[in-house]
């Protein structure tokens, strides 16, 4: 048994650097509580990851009655939190829900309205939420707008030309686990194992963040290591410069169901790199197999 | 078995031949001494001492041990001393590695330039790939390294990144060889040989994609590096390599070298130490790299100004 595992964790490694990423992961069978880990305690930055821990929030606080759900909030084009998708890429006036806010930061990681929720439910929430579920070195310092300011401010005046020169890629307080938000594969496999489990909320809000997990439009990490049309995948994604992310679950037909967090650091700055984004599948696969094997 | 303490105890039995004061010396009571005593004539199989109720004197064999026991206690505490000074920064050794493909010249110069400057340090120099050099400085292993970008600079400080154009080899009697300048699509048909990639992943992945990026796509690649090897490879099999001019040598009467048109290849260096850790002989050592390749880089900073675009993918914005 150990053995086996050794060797899964030896072929995880092999692929993490076959595709020339640094890279950690958890799995967990959701029901058995076997697992394989392969770096799970290695502290990560979390990125977009962090909005997974912000929609538990949310859903904490509307469980508990200090905000609804459908509370309409308005969303003015002017100062908003950038980003390439969603309310960061429009131009006019918005009002939407809160949940419908939280759609789009879970299926686009839609910074404005991640920052949206999170003016509503405070930073202090989102890490009293975590350290209730037991996650104990997982910590949110900032807030998105934050978070990218830091990034702009040490990618200096160049624009994301500049990431091409390893110095500044050195110098990025992003990337370092200490400077910014944070957690471990182990701690993230275990809020998904809490979300899927009905324990991190009632069961008809654990159900609407399950929902949205399923919701994330992007096929190239996780979901692209399970290419089964009977398969289904549900996760949140978290990128930076040479940093790509993704946890979630992987839930079979025959009833197993798998919480993977796998995290990376990329040798190369480039921002079109397809290996390093499957490389995520691919290992997650790895470790789902060895699992499912297992199993019987 | 501890050999130095328990060598501590003979020497210290033998000099006070007497059990109860050498204790005394050594700070422990006098029934461990004693086991450790038998234990060390156990491990060497020689008797050392002849033990009397009212004494102890060392035998004869014990005696051809005794100044060898000396000695290597000497040296151990030596090593010790050693090892505080470098703690202390102010002499001792500098573990440090060059990639393996680096110009002999360059090389030399390295090492001249150092000693020079720095002749109270011990150079360990040793020819590393960035892979190992990364694994080296991450285990501390490692002082200072001369590495290639891109590569994983997690929890390294770089000194300043460096460039070097490279160009072709080829035969010198190649259609493209007939032109000043290649351009890369002309290599079109050419199998590629190229350094094995586990040496630096993503430096072989970056040429790659340069390569294609500007119209060459290698039939195969070959993965090789050796000199010979490679001049092999060229002369029977269709095939080129890339180089910069200062480490092919000018008069090979088969192949020669060309610049490529437009530049687009280079590679590019930095010297590198583990975050913290560079004391005044790494930092030394990175000022006299960097200031020998200087002679060979090509001017004009490090990158030349090509546009990045972000994918919506890429979830953050600058």
């Amino acid at each position: 048994m150990t053995e086996n595992k050794a060797r899964t964790r030896g072929r995880v490694h092999a692929a993490f650097a076959e595709a020339g990423v640094t890279g950690w992961l958890h799995a967990v069978d959701i029901d058995s509580g076997a697992q394989l880990d392969a770096g799970a305690d290695q502290p990560v930055v979390t990125a977009s990851v962090h909005k997974l821990c912000l929609l538990v929030a949310l859903h904490q606080q509307a469980e508990a009655g200090r905000l609804d759900l459908s509370e309409q909030t308005m969303c003015p084009p002017r100062d908003r939190t950038p980003g390439p998708t969603g309310l960061a890429a429009m131009l006019d006036d918005v009002r939407l829900s809160l949940r419908d806010a939280a759609y789009l930061m879970m299926a686009v990681s839609d910074n404005t309205a991640a920052d949206l929720i999170l003016e509503r439910v405070g930073l202090d929430a989102v890490n009293h939420t975590t350290r209730c579920l037991g996650l104990t070195r997982t910590r949110a310092v900032h807030t998105f707008r934050e978070f990218l300011t830091l990034l702009k401010e040490d990618t200096g005046p160049g624009g994301p030309e500049a990431l091409a020169d390893p110095r500044v890629i050195a110098g990025l307080r992003v990337l370092d686990p200490a400077a910014t938000n944070r957690s471990t594969p182990r701690d993230m496999t275990r809020l998904l194992a809490a979300i899927w489990r009905d324990e991190a909320c009632a069961p008809e809000h654990t159900a609407a963040m399950r929902r949205l997990l399923g919701l994330q439009v992007w096929p190239h990490r996780l979901a692209s290591g399970f290419p089964f049309d009977d398969v289904h995948v549900a996760g949140k994604t978290g990128s930076l410069p040479t940093v790509r992310n993704e946890v979630g679950v992987v839930e079979y037909p025959d009833g197993g169901r798998y919480a993977v967090a796998v995290f990376t650091r990329a040798s190369s700055p480039a921002a079109v790199l397809p290996p390093a984004d499957a490389v995520i599948g691919t290992a997650a696969r790895i470790a789902v197999d060895a699992l499912r094997a297992r199993r019987d | 078995m501890d050999l130095i303490r328990h060598l501590q105890c003979f020497v210290a039995v033998a000099e006070e031949s007497h059990f109860g004061r050498a204790a005394q010396r050594l700070g422990m009571a006098q029934p461990p001494l004693s086991q450790r005593i038998q234990r060390l004539e156990r491990e060497l199989g020689v008797r050392l001492f002849e033990r009397t109720s009212r004494q102890v004197t060392i035998t004869k064999g014990g005696t051809l041990l005794l100044d060898e026991a000396r000695e290597i206690l000497a040296r151990s505490e030596a090593l010790r001393a050693t090892a505080r000074r470098i703690q202390e920064g102010r002499t001792g050794l500098l573990r440090a590695a060059l990639p393996p493909d680096l110009a002999g010249d360059t090389v030399a110069a390295i090492l001249a330039a150092f000693r020079h400057r720095h002749g109270g340090v011990e150079l360990e120099l040793q020819e590393l790939t960035t892979a190992d050099q990364l694994a080296g400085l991450a285990s501390h292993d490692l002082d200072v390294g001369l590495i290639r970008h891109p590569c994983d600079v997690a929890g390294l400080e770089l000194g300043p990144v460096q460039r070097h154009e490279l160009g072709v080899l080829l035969l010198r009697d190649a259609p493209a060889a007939r032109s000043g300048t290649v351009p890369l699509t002309a290599l079109t048909g050419y199998d590629l040989i190229l350094f094995p990639r586990a040496q630096a992943p993503a430096v072989h992945d970056d040429l790659l994609t340069t390569c294609a990026r500007h119209g060459y796509t290698p039939a195969a690649v070959r993965h090789g590096q050796g000199p010979s090897f490679t001049r092999g490879l060229i002369l029977s099999s269709r095939a080129v390599a890339f180089t910069s001019r200062d480490a092919h040598p000018a008069q090979d009467p088969d192949i020669t070298w060309r610049p490529l048109t437009g530049a687009p290849l280079t590679l590019r260096h930095s010297a590198a130490w583990p975050r913290g850790r560079g004391d005044a002989a790494a930092l030394a050592f990175a000022d006299t790299v960097t200031d020998a390749l200087a002679a060979t880089a090509t001017a004009g900073g490090d990158l030349p100004p090509t546009p990045l675009h972000l994918r919506p993918a890429a979830e953050y914005w600058i």
